[in-house]
């Protein structure tokens, strides 16, 4: 009787620790994060444009063409040097486009390589 | 007297077998420990292997596409100074050569300004044409940027 009366308090008191408690596993899995993967920016297509070339001599002619063609008989005007000037800024606006473009390229190929894929 | 020696004699031979064996079973489990050990060592030796490959992979691709954009910066400046030469060459100016040969200067200039925007279309990342890939002499090229829309001409005097 004693026995039972004993084996029945140690179960009371250790209850449900027996075995111990279960211990909580914290894991962590590397999950890689999302491609940005924007697609590459479209080319640009550029209109024609026409360039006159009006002197004291030739404006008269010039004016009277324009207004031949039923275009408004004026012009915007830019001289020589401005025009070298010209030249020069549209030289730079492309080859900062470009560089912007091989940038975008070369940070796609580093960080969204397709064999990677 | 001898029975007493006898049973001392039994209880350390049977304490030294225990012992013995406990030994054993402990150098089982060391061996055991040991063995895992090495393995998790090893997975980690290859594991920082594959790390340096990469990091050396990744080293080189760093340093080629380094290259690749100082020698498309020198590029730039070398085409903004043939544009320079191209108005200046020769104490050319563009100014008196337009008031004397009005018509050939304004069939230059459209073309040149053609050939700009088309310039412009390509650094935007438009594809080449096929005329564009094929040309290898001066009168092939577009003259504006012939690095950037004729690849495959090689500069020659």
């Amino acid at each position: 009787m004693n026995k039972i009366f004993t084996l029945a308090i140690i179960i009371l008191l250790t209850g449900c620790s027996i075995g111990g408690e279960k211990k909580i596993k914290i894991f962590s899995i590397e999950k890689p994060r999302e491609k940005l993967d924007y697609s590459m920016p479209t080319a640009l297509q550029l209109e024609e444009l026409k360039w006159i070339i009006i002197t004291s001599e030739n404006a008269q002619e010039v004016f009277a063409k324009l207004e031949e063609a039923g275009i408004d008989p004026v012009l915007f005007g830019i001289t020589d040097k401005d025009y070298q000037v010209l030249a020069r800024n549209f030289a730079q606006i492309r080859q900062k486009l470009q560089e912007t473009n091989n940038l975008l390229k070369e940070y796609k190929k580093y960080y969204e390589p397709k064999d990677k894929e | 007297m001898f029975g007493q020696i006898k049973m001392v004699m039994t209880l350390v031979l049977i304490a030294g077998i225990a012992g013995a064996g406990m030994y054993v079973m402990k150098l089982r489990s060391d061996n055991a420990i040991l063995k895992v050990n090495q393995q998790k060592l090893e997975t980690a030796i290859t594991e920082q292997n594959k790390v340096l490959e990469q990091q050396k992979q990744d080293f080189t691709a760093i340093m080629e596409s380094n290259k690749k954009l100082n020698v498309l910066i020198n590029t730039f400046k070398k085409d903004l100074q043939d544009l320079d030469k191209r108005f200046t060459k020769k104490n050319r100016d563009i100014g008196k050569l337009a008031i004397s040969r009005t018509k050939a200067i304004e069939r230059i200039v459209n073309k040149g300004g053609k050939n700009a925007a088309r310039c412009i279309e390509l650094a935007s990342g438009a594809e080449h044409t096929e005329k564009e890939l094929k040309a290898t002499l001066k009168s092939e090229i577009n003259p504006e940027c012939p690095s950037l829309a004729n690849p495959n001409f090689v500069h020659y005097e």
